[in-house]
């Protein structure tokens, strides 16, 4: 939906998730962007949605959420079902690490992993697909294919990676996070990239690269800050809802070397701020890794 | 609107007679016109233009300096709405909320944890700045007490916050001659405490729930004599407070309403979520941010956040290229590339340092950028590197001739090993595993 009002755009909506009616299984889909202002400014726009990261090689994951996760880190679906009913996530963003390793082969686990993903989980599904360009087909394909009709998040493209994630999108009626590295004209042109491979514009959704809180997020709170005014000034090629996940957050110094009794409140504080933050500057999702995060940012967020 | 300096000048007397501090009046004009000069400076100007020119030169937000000696703060002084545009100057004062009702030793300890606590960041000192004290006690001479306890402004700034005249007549007899921050005049009371802030020479906070109220209200104490003003917009939730916070700022930057044009205070406590209030007053336009005690984790990420944000977005925090010996370093140490990254400099620091290897570090100067980002934008070149060898003197410096690479630089290993001769080692990415690299492979 591309409304046009006097003083700018509106920012497009766009659905995650498909219900029963929408031809998937999710008991509710949500529908992200519409924003005519600034964010808290009477904006016209909901909640912005709180997303818990979850994997499924736990090897390539934070050791402060393992530890605090304790099992659930082995059993993807269990780890995807708590966050939704246990620590209140909005969504999951379900992140195939296993795609890191050396040799990775195992497609069909890709697919597998999907699908009982989706069915311990009730809401819409971010899924971020490969870590491995050689990967990108197979592995998006996969997903893809394990999700049609769901209305799946999938990510990421990036302007020299996007033809696999497009592909697997188009295919099976998904929607695309469009990642560029904190560049208002590199963000355009991907989605201009995008656009022309066929991928609708309700259907993007802007990922501006996120860096951790103190290593470099200034940068990316101004680039969003800057692709916000751009969409509302006018922009139709800007006017998409942002993501922001900050994956290195976890492992800065301040979190990784802070004394094991402060460990999990250091990785909460650094996280939260850089999501709020995030949010203050426009994003409609922003993606955590610690539980108790995501019970503070929704606490902060009411009311 | 704020005014070009060519049309200031046309009101300028243009005798460049030098009584300005300037050599020309065209001098005068461009400082007035970026809000680094005062109009008064200029003996021969007419009161009419006087005011024509004060009106437009002006900082659309007025600087206000709370506490004296060298934990003061100025905060205000800021020209646009986003940093992108320019920058932010004057990162917000945060300051720790006590209670006249609380026991002494809790104060004491609250006191002792803002004067002491220092992170250091990036070759930064950050802190927390100062302490609120709340009059909750109903006794005048409490809070005094309370006030006295908290340093009585001589070491760290105070907020003095309360609604009865007493008590701030009490708390005044104690802080007064070190600029506190009175808190607050509303619509009630306003002209009592303006004319107490006025005989102290104090900055006043003014209360009022919306920008037209606050706009009212800070006319009239600035009238009655205290021009250092700072606007409580009085939200009812945070989301409010973003909102009005960002209307007012607008108002200000646009000078479209000159008596919005003061720094705005937030009550962070006020809302049962101090995380999310702490970064939106950051984030958002707040000058003096009032919360309850920090934990650690909290007090670290809200100092990180406003050091983000109150960097200058077109200058990345940077450390002079060259070479820096560290742990005395001899003939046969590691020389070490890296970029002149503040933020990649200090991290390095901190792991060599702690492993008492002796190295040289040898900084190249990438403008500012990370390894990686310099990497990516091509401002780390094995030309770069090999005229920095030269430029620094490196080979005078060592007996041997090993260059140590960042990992993230290691597409780069070949071009720099033809360019400078040198044999190029190519080191791990992360600096975490620099020193347990350093002692396995290094030998010169
Ligand atoms: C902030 C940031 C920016 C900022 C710049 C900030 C700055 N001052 O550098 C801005 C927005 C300007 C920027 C621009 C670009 N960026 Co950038 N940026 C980042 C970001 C988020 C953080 C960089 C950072 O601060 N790192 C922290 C510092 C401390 O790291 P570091 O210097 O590398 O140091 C570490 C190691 O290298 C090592 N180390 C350092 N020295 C040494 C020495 C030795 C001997 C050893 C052994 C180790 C070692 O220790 C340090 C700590 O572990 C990164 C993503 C990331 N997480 O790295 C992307 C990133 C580096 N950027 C990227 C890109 C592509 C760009 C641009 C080319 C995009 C564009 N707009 O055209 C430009 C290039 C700049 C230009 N035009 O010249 C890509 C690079 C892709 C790649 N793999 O090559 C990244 C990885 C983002 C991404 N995934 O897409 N960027
Ligand atoms: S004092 Fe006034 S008249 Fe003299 S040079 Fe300065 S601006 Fe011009």
């Amino acid at each position: 939906m591309t409304e046009q009002s006097d003083e700018g755009l509106t920012i497009r909506e766009v659905r995650l998730g498909a219900t029963r009616e929408e031809g998937g299984t999710r008991e509710v889909s949500y529908v992200i962007g519409g924003e005519r202002d600034l964010p808290f400014s009477g904006d016209g726009a909901g909640r912005p949605l709180v997303a818990l990261e979850i994997c499924d090689d736990p090897r390539f994951w934070p050791p402060v959420v393992r530890d605090y996760v304790g099992d659930l880190a082995n059993d993807t679906a269990e780890w995807a079902r708590a966050a939704e009913r246990t620590y209140g996530a909005d969504l999951v963003r379900l992140n195939f690490t296993s795609t890191k390793q050396r040799g990775f082969d195992a497609f069909d686990a890709i697919a597998a992993t999907t699908e009982e993903v989706l069915a311990a989980t009730a809401r819409p599904l971010i899924v971020e697909g490969s870590n491995e360009p050689e990967l990108d087909s197979e592995v998006f394909r996969r997903c893809g294919e394990a999700g049609e009709g769901e209305r799946l998040l999938l990510g990421t493209a990036e302007a020299d990676r996007y033809r696999s994630v497009a592909a697997a999108a188009l295919a099976y009626g998904h929607a695309v996070i469009a990642q560029s590295p904190i560049d208002v004209n590199l963000a355009k042109q991907l989605n201009i990239l995008l656009r022309e491979t066929g991928v609708p514009q309700d259907r993007i959704v802007i990922d501006p690269y996120a860096g951790a809180l103190g290593y470099g997020f200034e940068y990316s709170y101004s680039v969003m800050e800057r692709i916000r005014l751009a969409a509302l000034s006018g922009d139709a090629d800007l006017a998409m809802p942002m993501i922001c996940a900050p994956t290195d957050t976890l492992s800065v110094r301040e979190v990784r070397e802070a004394a094991p009794a402060d460990q999990e409140a250091m990785a909460v504080a650094w996280e939260f701020y850089t999501a709020y933050a995030a949010i203050v500057a426009g994003a409609s999702i922003v993606c955590v890794r610690h539980p108790l995060t995501v019970e503070r940012l929704k606490a902060a967020l009411e009311g | 609107m704020a005014m070009k300096a060519l049309d200031i000048y046309k009101h300028l007397p243009k005798t460049n007679c030098k009584k300005c501090g300037y050599p020309t009046c065209l001098a005068f004009a461009m400082k007035l016109a970026v809000g680094k000069a005062e109009v008064e400076a200029c003996p021969d100007l007419d009161p009419d233009t006087k005011s024509l020119l004060g009106g437009v030169t002006r900082p659309p937000v007025r600087l206000v300096t709370i506490g004296a000696g060298e934990r003061s703060i100025a905060v205000g002084e800021e020209f646009v709405l986003f940093r992108h545009e320019k920058t932010f100057y004057h990162p917000p004062g945060i300051m720790v909320q006590v209670s006249d009702t609380w026991p002494e030793d809790e104060v004491r300890s609250v006191v002792e944890t803002v004067k002491e606590t220092v992170v250091q960041r990036v070759g930064q000192d950050l802190v927390v700045n100062g302490v609120a004290v709340k009059y909750e006690s109903n006794r005048p001479e409490r809070f005094a007490a309370t006030v006295a306890l908290a340093g009585g402004g001589s070491t760290l700034p105070l907020v003095l916050i309360a609604s009865d005249p007493a008590a701030f007549e009490a708390g005044l007899a104690v802080a007064g001659h070190y600029r506190p921050l009175v808190h607050a005049a509303t619509e009630e009371n306003w002209e009592g405490l303006a004319a107490l802030t006025k005989r102290y020479g104090c900055p006043l906070a003014v209360r009022a729930a919306g920008p037209a109220e606050l706009a009212s209200l800070a006319g009239k104490c600035a009238e009655a004599g205290t021009p250092d003003l700072v606007l409580d917009p009085a939200p009812s939730s945070l989301a409010g407070f973003i909102a009005t916070a960002t209307e007012i700022r607008r108002s200000a930057i646009g000078r479209t309403e000159p008596a919005l044009g003061y720094p705005l205070y937030l009550d962070a406590g006020a809302f049962g979520k101090t995380d999310a209030a702490l970064a939106a007053g950051i984030l958002k336009y707040a000058g003096i941010i009032v919360t309850p005690p920090l934990a650690s984790a909290s007090r670290e990420a809200a100092l990180t956040l406003r050091q983000n944000i109150y960097t200058d977005p077109q200058k990345p925090i940077q450390v002079t290229p060259g070479i820096y010996p560290i742990n005395e370093p001899g003939p046969d140490a590691p020389i070490l590339l890296t970029v002149n990254f503040s933020l990649t400099y200090f991290t390095l620091l901190g792991y060599l340092e702690a492993s008492r290897i002796p190295c040289y570090l040898f900084i190249a100067d990438t403008e500012g950028l990370s390894v990686l980002t310099a990497v990516a934008g091509g401002k780390l070149t094995e030309t770069l590197v090999a005229d920095s060898l030269k430029k620094f003197g490196v080979a005078d410096l060592v007996d041997h001739r090993l260059l140590v690479i960042p990992g993230y630089a290691a597409p780069l290993s070949g071009k720099i090993e033809d360019a400078t001769g040198w044999k190029v080692l190519v080191g791990p990415r992360d600096a975490a595993d620099l020193p347990g690299y350093l002692e396995k492979e290094w030998k010169a």
